[in-house]
């Protein structure tokens, strides 16, 4: 289905944003008569055209609608004088209930991404009783001991690294913490990549056991995307901790990001059991785990795809049975705009 | 020390029993030690269950080690593998798990393997010293 869209204020945005999601709609062209429209912005990343006139975008050939979200009640007419055959109109009320539901449709996926995540949270429970309770038996030891030593400089050693485990504990909670929140809704930015990997290697230990797993990382220098970095760091410690489920805890995980003529991608590669040929088209269907009851959501690689696509990047999987994995994102590089990387 | 009991000498000094602590945390392995040491207690160390069987399969250890504390979530060879191991290859030393993760499930199937102890850190001195003498006394009845 081939659509234009007059209007590039929020509803406009928010219908590009969701119309870009769905494999059969193309958006051919955009339209707003105030060219600092937001909509226009996103427009021109997502490499839709921007007209500069309503009656240039509506000759566009093959038009099937026409979306106006202008919310301007003088804009109907003159659009249904211009109305192409074959095309239709979706204006006041109608465009009012589209952008309602769009609305709820990003609201809903925002929902369910914290959802996925708190319920992956669950899964850290032998991670975080591993890091918790080792430096508290030091603390309990040392402070046990405490009670009757009587050499001074034992005394003062001993204080000191029941500080330091004391310091271990607190580590924990505040990668926790900043992890479990909601994802933030502060305007995407430029994310250093290599950054956010290690980070979300840090948080993937409490899920999986990285110990017996061999980490490789072939990290080009200063690879940044545009994103949201809160979404793109649950991405990565999805992808991470499937990997090594996938492995059974042994094996080789690689990490790799890449620049190349305005291409940026992330590779993250296990040598692990690998996944069916006839299940790899499904995989990124929501709900879909090959996962025994109340192990997984069958929601992470949904959500990933959704969070890549608003991304304007893709996915992709290259598997076999036997020899591992490789999800590729691929994004376009966005490192020129200007925008300073955000600390990872 | 008023806990002797088996009275073995190890390098010429009166010990309670020779313990070895199998922990990938070094500050585990030292508190663990401390402990142990204050109550008479000749203590070995290994940092995962690979170097637990070298150093249980090495010269006199095959003879004089009377007791194995064993963490779970340990790189190389992990508790359970070790734990499988030791009960075959050894049947007659007591094992106490000591772990980070409270799991019924991983409790229940190892003391049904025969480990004496499943205990969770942190675990107060009072009763490692407890869990390590009623083992030591499991090691003196197999020796009957």
């Amino acid at each position: 289905m081939r659509a234009v869209i007059i209007g590039a204020g929020r509803g406009g945005t928010a219908l590009l944003d969701v119309f870009h999601q769905i494999g059969t709609i193309e958006v051919v062209g955009i339209f707003d008569q105030n060219s600092s429209a937001p909509g226009l912005k996103r427009a021109q990343e997502l490499n839709v055209p921007i007209y500069d006139r309503v009656a240039d975008l509506l000759k566009s050939q093959g038009l099937h609608l026409v979306m106006d979200v202008t919310g301007d009640p003088s804009m109907e007419s003159v659009l249904r004088e211009q109305l192409p055959a074959g095309a239709d109109l979706v204006s006041g009320q109608a465009s009012r209930l589209l952008w309602t539901l769009v609305q709820h449709e990003s609201t809903w996926q925002t929902e369910l991404l914290h959802a996925e995540k708190l319920a992956g949270i669950g899964s850290f429970a032998a991670g975080i009783a591993h890091d918790m309770n080792n430096p508290l038996q030091l603390i309990l030891g040392l402070a046990e001991n405490l009670t009757d030593e009587t050499d001074l400089d034992a005394v003062h050693l001993q204080a000191q690294d029941i500080i330091d485990a004391v310091k271990r504990t607190t580590a924990i909670c505040r990668d926790l913490t900043s992890y479990s929140r909601r994802t933030s809704l502060r305007q995407d930015c430029l994310v250093g990549v290599n950054g956010k990997l290690d980070e979300a290697l840090k948080i993937a230990r409490y899920a999986v056991a990285l110990q017996d797993i061999d980490i490789r990382k072939l990290y080009q220098p200063d690879v940044v995307v545009k994103g949201n970095p809160d979404e793109l760091l649950h991405v990565f410690v999805n992808l991470i901790t499937n990997a090594v489920q996938a492995m059974e805890h042994r094996g080789t995980l690689t990490l790799e990001t890449s620049a190349m003529a305005g291409t940026i991608q992330v590779r993250v590669s296990d040598t692990g059991c690998g996944i069916p040929r006839e299940l790899q088209s499904l995989i990124f269907e929501p709900f879909f785990t090959t996962k025994p009851p109340g192990k997984g959501t069958g929601l992470g690689l949904y959500n990933i795809k959704n969070v890549i696509h608003r991304m304007n990047g893709s996915i992709g999987v290259d598997s076999h049975i036997g020899r591992g994995s490789t999800f590729t994102l691929t994004f376009h590089d966005e490192s020129g705009v200007g925008e300073s990387a955000t600390p990872s | 020390m008023s806990e002797f009991k088996s009275g073995f000498f190890v390098g010429g000094e009166s010990t309670n029993g020779r313990v070895l602590i199998v922990d990938d945390e070094p500050d585990i392995r030292k508190v663990v030690r401390m402990t142990l040491q204050k109550a008479g207690y000749d203590v070995l160390e290994a940092e995962n269950g690979e170097k637990a069987i070298e150093v249980v399969n090495s010269g006199e250890n095959r003879l004089l080690l009377d007791v194995i504390i064993c963490d779970i979530r340990m790189p190389k060879v992990n508790g359970i593998e070790a734990i499988a191991y030791l009960r075959q290859n050894y049947p007659r030393v007591p094992l106490i798990v000591l772990t980070g993760f409270p799991d019924t499930d991983m409790a229940t199937s190892l003391l049904r393997q025969g480990v004496v102890d499943y205990l969770v850190k942190p675990v107060e001195g009072e009763k490692l010293k407890a869990s390590v003498a009623r083992a030591m006394e499991q090691r003196e009845l197999a020796h009957l």
